[in-house]
């Protein structure tokens, strides 16, 4: 019965990530000023198309999957910096819950994070928008969001640890993990802009005849896959022996 | 459960060319505070991460509980409290919250988590500031909530790594009345390792000497002190060096000297003080005090990690 233990760190992870955000430092600050910033002045601009647009599909996940890169890394290497790995690998808990409870914390903590800004967005459209009713996305566009942000952020969370189990300081975690969505955000635009422009219609062809349902599957598949590698991965490496030694 | 708590059979831990551990035996009984006392780098963390399952040895073998360090680490963890060489607390959570969160880790009921948490904090006074973030707290509070973590989920072993470094005297003392209630009458082992001889005499029912890996000595504190006779220290008046050159020449005295007007005198093996005492009182001296002074168990411990360490000489004292 692993689950329960599994909950139990994540538990504890929530709660130091929420005395964060109640004390309004560092992660708290920079998680209100992304609110304001996503949750209001984007929906402002865009209109009702923040909630439908099939963008928000790729743009959800990037944001969310970023922000869990803060929290995995704080969540690994800060741990370790601030010397309270040890005392939690000499508990009795297994490697794996330990590391699936810190994953699980940082899913989580993603899923909110955009949910928190959806409904913020929903509030500043409708009241943006009175008399044209509850301006909301459809429950399909909502699922695939959500769909899309768990994987994103599990995906990152997986890359999070490896990173983290390497780095030296809390800060090192964050920088390369910064610089790997630095990639992730602009590598896809460049590779569009790399290709000519009959390339390029060609593919926008081949994505719209797609559909958004396919293409919201094929990216699941996609991440899918690499979070469960990544995360097996992690998992083989998250061990007692090694780390009380690093 | 064994009557043994701890067994290590030849137990060697190297970390690259450093040998951490060298075959280490010691065999700590159930119930008892042990004290592990070394210079830094002689093992005594690695010997706590190795009873723990943390670290796997290199060689020999060790029974926590009766279970073996490298196939039942989870058990031993299962089963013990470990304050280790950072006290471990998550400093954005409060004092509650921390020992909370260890109840959960040992599946505590939530109104058991609740009582064990008022019961530790009041007995360490630490019960009115446990709403605070324990990143505000002292040093010496620090501790202390650290030792009530491990002990939370009241095991039968717990393991202490220097618990009151970096205190100062007065948290220290606290600290170490804390521990005696602890260990008195609740049946619990505990390993202690320290710097303190002090904390080590007062604390510990045996006491193990670590140097480089290897047990130098094991016994009860009292017991580890050489078999020499007392020097005797005379103070009083009408002493000189004539009435010391005569002190030396008394049935059973090995040297006799004048030190700052204080005559000491050391005896050969099952040699007694009173013909010193009558001849002294025949020359006319007036005797203010005769005091048999023993060796410490610090300049004990200070003469065993001197030793050299290259020495095969077995382990001092009884097990």
């Amino acid at each position: 019965m692993m689950a329960p233990d599994i909950l139990t760190v994540a538990w504890k992870e929530w709660l130091e990530f929420r005395d964060q955000l109640l004390r309004l430092k560092r992660g708290g600050l920079s998680a209100l000023i992304v609110l304001l910033m996503l949750g209001i002045i984007t929906p402002l601009q865009m209109g009702p198309l923040w909630l439908t647009s099939p963008l928000m599909l790729a743009y959800w996940p990037l944001l969310s999957s970023g922000m869990v890169s803060t929290l995995i890394a704080d969540a690994f290497a800060g741990e370790r910096e601030r010397h309270t790995l040890e005392t939690l690998l000499a508990s009795r808990l297994s490697d794996t819950s330990i590391l699936l409870g810190k994953v699980l914390a940082a899913i989580v903590y993603g899923i909110v994070f955009t949910s928190a800004n959806i409904v913020v967005g929903v509030i500043t459209l409708t009241i943006t928008h009175v008399g044209e009713g509850i301006q909301a996305p459809s429950p399909t566009h909502v699922g695939y969001m959500l769909v899309l942000v768990t994987l994103a952020c599990s995906t990152l969370a997986g890359i999070g640890v490896f990173i983290s189990l390497r780095a030296a300081t809390v800060r090192q975690a964050q920088q390369t993990l910064g610089i790997i969505m630095m990639v992730m955000f602009i590598g896809p635009v460049l590779f569009i802009q790399f290709l000519d422009s009959e390339a390029r219609m060609s593919l926008a062809a081949r994505l719209t005849t797609l559909g958004t349902g396919r293409l919201v599957g094929w990216a699941s598949a996609l991440l899918l896959a690499a979070s469960v590698i990544l995360i097996v991965m992690a998992m083989t490496r998250f061990k007692r022996g090694k780390l009380t030694l690093d | 459960m064994s009557t043994l708590a701890i067994q290590a059979e030849g137990l060697v831990r190297d970390f690259g060319p450093i040998r951490a551990l060298d075959h280490l035996s010691l065999e700590v009984p159930a119930g008892i505070v042990f004290g592990f006392l070394g210079p830094n780098g002689a093992g005594k963390t690695t010997a706590i991460r190795a009873f723990l399952g943390l670290v796997e040895p290199t060689a020999g073998s060790a029974r926590v509980l009766g279970f073996d360090t490298r196939r039942e680490g989870d058990q031993i963890r299962e089963r013990a409290g470990a304050l280790l060489e950072h006290h471990g607390l998550y400093e954005r959570l409060t004092a509650e919250q921390n020992l909370d969160f260890a109840g959960r880790i040992w599946r505590m009921s939530s109104g058991e988590r609740q009582a064990r948490i008022r019961e530790l904090l009041e007995q360490f006074g630490l019960w009115d500031r446990r709403r605070e973030p324990a990143g505000k707290w002292s040093r010496g509070m620090k501790q202390k909530l650290a030792v009530a973590r491990a002990v939370f989920h009241r095991p039968p072993l717990v393991f202490l790594d220097e618990p009151t470094a970096g205190l100062d005297p007065v948290a220290s003392a606290a600290l170490r009345e804390d521990l005696a209630s602890l260990a008195a009458g609740h049946g619990v082992t505990i390993f202690l390792t320290t710097h303190n001889l002090v904390e080590a005499e007062r604390l510990c029912d045996l006491v193990g000497v670590i140097r480089r890996g290897r047990l130098a000595a094991l016994g009860p504190p009292a017991s580890l002190r050489p078999n020499d006779p007392p020097i005797v220290r005379v103070r009083g008046t009408g002493l000189d060096a004539v009435i010391a050159g005569e002190a030396a020449s008394v049935p059973g005295v090995v040297e006799a000297s004048l030190v700052d007007g204080v005559l000491e005198v050391r005896f050969a093996e099952g040699a007694r003080a009173a013909p010193l005492v009558a001849m002294l009182v025949e020359r006319g001296v007036g005797i203010d005090e005769v005091r048999h002074d023993r060796q410490t168990l610090e300049e004990t411990f200070l003469e065993l990690v001197r030793e050299d360490a290259g020495s095969t000489t077995p382990a001092r004292g009884a097990t």
